[in-house]
């Protein structure tokens, strides 16, 4: 069976059509019929396809007759989106092949190559793909172009159109010819890698394998190599992509495995399941752990749901590895957590499955990025959270991380895209033209301003043209200083944030402005005021209420007013109290999203 | 014991664009089956008692024909009406003719409400109506001539892009005219109304409070006095029917949509006109417990500018208003006040009364419903 196995990835750029491709292949292989196929079947949260990415990466073992002979195709699917390029590197780990899809009026995006780079590490066979040739603006010339110069062969480029299956016969054919059946040796002891792990409902915590040798069975005693925990398999199946339970996975295969694993702390992904009495010799690579760059304070509303909020992180946590959190408490918010993140994007969807798969509602506090800070003591502190800076007087130098970005983008961006990056103090390395019309533009600067709001403000420069990859660097010193927010001249720390000097004084500004328009009036004037140490740099205030009243008599109908007040009643539930002022939540957030004239 | 009741006439000759009344365009045969229909829903609501005041609101009551507000009138005939009663009915300048006016005087009608809205062209236009200051002057002439001397003009303020020297000319005009109440709030956009649907913005808050307190100092000092939050009046003119719900007290309503407050229930009636006329009356229906009720006490009462009286409120409810609601809580932030007994919301804060009425509604600390 397993040289009738090909094991293989799909790497694209998003909105490249990777997951409708995977889709026409499920259809090509009759995997489903018409009736059972809805778009991005893949794509099982609804946030992937109302967003139309991919988060999690998600296998399907499809079964294609070639040539007379049975082979058994594992597609797994990955994550487009730079903050994903660790799922990404999974789901390579568990792959022969990759599919390099290219969509064929964009050309290549920096975070296709990246991740071919990435497959290319991992000794993967690479088969090009340029896909939606059936647009109008389809430019299959210029896109055969690019891949030939990234040095693959104009015979190995396969053409497709995912919208119409034109050419997936032909992929198909390809993936079989091409990409190598899995090496391993079945007779060896058993050798697994868990790939990614998911919390069921209903069944608890299911893990994702790739028999790398030997093979594992239906009530097997299995010992998770890293952690040292042992269970016994209570089933195995394949996705199909309905689920179908099997007794065995042989060498090469792809499934899942369910053994009632009590605590997620025992399954880590990355680590290598054996038995327990015949065991392999020693422990695949695993993965190399990503770490977080950006952290932000997650707090819930109701400061009851502390302990639900906790639960979440740990089942988000299980399939999410590079999510980190601690416990840490706001004078203004309560009890919540620190929580790291590998970039913008994963903290959105990490703040949005909270609220959407868990039922919590969270205030998140604006992202921070960590900063090395050298004491007059002659030690070193990381500081994750704008409340952890050190008091002034015992800094010597702040630094701060910085990245180097590279922005592909059509040529006549380029002047404001360059107006973008200086004023994000961002300087400038190189450009590139990719061909007379696109260029890579590329800047080093700090990670604290793409955490800022770089990438609305690159789409809203370029109309949406532009996108941009990043990656870190190193620390450079910068003189940081730590500002605070006052609500009726009272800190509220959960608004804080560590600013560049020379950029202290617009950024307090526009936050104030910010503030000043999220936050509704109240019953008295309420200063809004940003500060560095004691010094006041800006301020607005919002005006006192004037207005809240029903003045009209609705002929005697007063249960009207009555459930107006109510309803009213109900939105001040949704604001925290800070001191004596009604905050609403997402004001936290929304300094982000302060623009500075 | 129950001393009110609200009449409801739907129909109207014109739709003004804010209004979220319930209301229907003029329509001749509907109009008869509809007083069949009011006069067979007063009978099986009505329990005969002696009745103080009498409310005929719309719509427009003024829109029926001689005829229609005869038969409006013989109906009303069953109702007991007290020796003193207050029998209003609402107008508008179009509308009203010499000939309706007698029938008015003919039938005990003692209190007219015109509604008036503005003066101004542009801000009719707006408002999609229309109005003569000559007609004013003749039918405001002939009414006091015809002995009806408590008279109330409505008047609307803060129409998008209306002035403050506008509003003022509106008030001149009114107090020109010698009437003896005047009720004004400031335009609401309302769901389901034309505004709403053209997406019309309401006014900056400031200039709507600086409209307000411009109306307050203007009808001050032309010895209008305030007696609640958007009504004024002379010495002895207020509006006792209305009085009878700021007091919490108990009243009928009959017609489409019309409220009432009847053995302990609040209870409102089908706007739909076909279930109406199918005598399927009743379209909410809110069975209030003394905790409810102080509720309402306190939404309602606090809109009368001399507020609650403890006293009254001891013997209403059994309990004293302090353990109740955290009023203690309230006063030290200055947000209520108490004045010779009486509980109420300080001068500066009447337009922002919502946000200090939200304290009795909706939490689980001020009693509500267990």
């Amino acid at each position: 069976m397993q040289e009738f196995i090909r094991n293989f990835c799909i790497i694209a750029h998003i909105d490249h059509g990777k997951s409708t491709l995977a889709d026409r292949i499920l259809e090509k292989t009759n995997a489903l019929d018409k009736r059972q196929m809805k778009d991005q079947l893949l794509d099982s949260m609804d946030i992937e396809r109302e967003r139309g990415i991919t988060i999690k990466l998600n296998t399907v073992e499809l079964t294609y007759n070639y040539k007379g002979q049975d082979y058994f195709l594992n597609l797994i699917d990955t994550p487009g989106h730079v903050d994903f390029s660790y799922e990404v590197s999974r789901s390579l780990a568990a792959s022969e092949g990759a599919l390099l899809v290219v969509d064929a009026s964009q050309g290549i995006e920096a975070q296709t190559l990246a991740n071919l780079y990435l497959a290319l590490d991992n000794n993967l066979t690479i088969i090009p793909v340029i896909n939606k040739i059936d647009l109008p603006n389809a430019d299959v010339e210029k896109v055969t172009e690019e891949l030939i110069n990234l040095g693959f062969d104009k015979e190995d480029i396969v053409l497709t159109s995912a919208k119409t299956g034109q050419g997936v016969e032909k992929l198909l054919e390809k993936i079989i010819k091409i990409i190598p059946s899995p090496k391993g040796d079945s007779k060896k002891p058993l050798k697994a890698l868990i790939f990614d792990s998911i919390f069921d409902p209903y069944k608890g915590i299911i893990t994702s394998i790739r028999v790398v040798d030997g093979e594992i069975r239906n009530k097997d005693i299995i010992l998770m190599m890293q952690t040292n925990a042992f269970y016994e398999v209570l089933s195995l199946s394949i996705n199909t992509p309905k689920e179908k339970e099997v007794d065995v996975l042989k060498t090469g295969q792809v499934g899942y495995l369910y053994a009632s694993i009590k605590s997620i702390e025992d399954v880590k992904v990355g680590d290598t399941i054996t038995h327990k009495d015949n065991k392999c010799d020693k422990a695949l690579l695993g993965y190399k752990p990503m770490k977080p760059t950006v952290y932000s304070g997650i707090y819930p509303i109701e400061s009851n749901k502390f302990e639900d909020l906790r639960e979440s992180l740990e089942k988000l946590k299980l399939n999410d590895a590079a999510l980190t959190f601690e416990p840490e408490t706001s004078t203004a918010l309560g009890f919540g957590f620190r929580c790291g993140f590998l970039g913008l994007l994963h903290m959105e969807i990490i703040q949005e499955r909270l609220e959407r798969e868990f039922g919590i509602e969270i205030i998140a506090t604006s992202p921070s990025v960590i900063y090395k800070v050298e004491l007059t003591n002659g030690t070193t502190t990381l500081v994750d959270s704008p409340n952890k800076m050190p008091d002034k007087v015992k800094i010597k130098k702040t630094l701060e991380p910085y990245v180097k970005i590279s922005i592909f983008s059509p040529k006549e961006y380029i002047g404001p895209i360059m107006e973008l990056c200086q004023n994000k103090r961002g300087s400038f390395l190189n450009m590139d033209y990719l061909d007379e019309k696109r260029v890579t533009i590329n800047y080093e600067m700090p990670l604290a301003e793409i955490v800022y709001d770089f990438f609305d403000k690159l789409k809203s420069y370029t109309k949406g043209y532009a996108s941009f990859d990043y990656e870190v660097t190193d620390y450079k010193e910068s003189s940081l200083v730590k500002m605070d927010i006052l609500l009726n001249g009272e800190i509220v720390d959960a608004l804080s944030l560590i600013v560049h000097k020379d950029f202290a004084y617009n950024r307090g500004k526009a936050i104030v402005a910010k503030l000043k328009e999220i936050i509704p009036r109240q019953l008295f004037e309420v200063p809004i005021q940003a500060s560095i140490g004691s010094k006041i740099i800006a301020r607005a205030d919002i005006k006192a209420m004037r207005k809240n009243v029903l003045a009209k008599c609705y002929g005697g109908d007063v249960s009207r007013k009555k459930k107006l007040l109510e309803k009213q009643k109900a939105g001040k539930k949704k604001m925290k109290m800070l001191g004596s002022v009604e905050v609403p939540s997402e004001a936290f957030l929304s300094i982000l999203k302060a623009d500075e004239k | 014991m129950i001393k009110a009741m609200y009449v409801h006439i739907p129909f109207c000759n014109n739709i003004c664009s804010y209004c979220d009344f319930p209301k229907i365009y003029y329509q001749e045969d509907l109009i008869d089956k509809y007083l069949d229909t009011l006069n067979y829903e007063l009978e099986k609501v009505y329990k005969k008692e002696m009745i103080d005041t009498i409310y005929i609101g719309g719509g427009t009551p003024s829109s029926l024909s001689l005829n229609q507000t005869i038969k409006l009138f013989e109906i009303l005939k069953k109702v007991n009406k007290s020796k003193n009663i207050e029998f209003t009915i609402e107008a508008n300048f179009d509308s009203i003719t010499e000939k309706k006016l007698d029938l008015y005087k003919k039938y005990g009608i003692n209190r007219i409400s015109f509604g008036l809205e503005t003066t101004c062209n542009k801000h009719l236009n707006f408002l999609n109506r229309t109005l003569s200051k000559k007609k004013v002057k003749q039918v405001i002439d002939y009414t006091k001539k015809q002995g009806i001397k408590n008279i109330n003009i409505d008047l609307m303020y803060g129409m998008p892009k209306e002035k403050v020297d506008e509003l003022e000319k509106d008030l001149d005009f009114i107090l020109s005219l010698d009437i003896t109440h005047i009720s004004t709030y400031s335009l609401i956009i309302e769901e389901h109304t034309k505004l709403f649907i053209n997406n019309i913005e309401n006014i900056d808050e400031d200039l709507d409070y600086k409209m307000y307190e411009v109306i307050r100092k203007k009808l001050k000092e032309n010895k209008f006095y305030q007696y609640e939050i958007s009504n004024f009046s002379k010495k002895g003119y207020e509006s006792r029917h209305n009085l009878t719900y700021w007091n919490n007290e108990e009243y009928y309503g009959i017609g489409l949509g019309a409220s009432s407050y009847i053995n302990n229930k609040r209870i409102t009636n089908t706007r739909s006109i076909n279930k109406y006329l199918e005598k399927k009356f009743i379209y909410t229906e809110e069975k209030l417990t003394i905790d409810d009720k102080c509720i309402y006490e306190m939404i309602l009462g606090l809109r009368k500018i001399k507020g609650i009286k403890k006293e009254e409120f001891f013997k209403k409810y059994n309990c004293h208003i302090e353990e109740k609601f955290d009023i203690m809580n309230l006063k030290d932030k200055k947000l209520l006040e108490e004045n010779n007994g009486y509980i109420c919301i300080p001068q500066d804060k009447l337009y922002i009364q919502n946000e200090i009425l939200l304290s009795f509604v909706g939490g689980s600390s001020n009693g509500k419903r267990k």
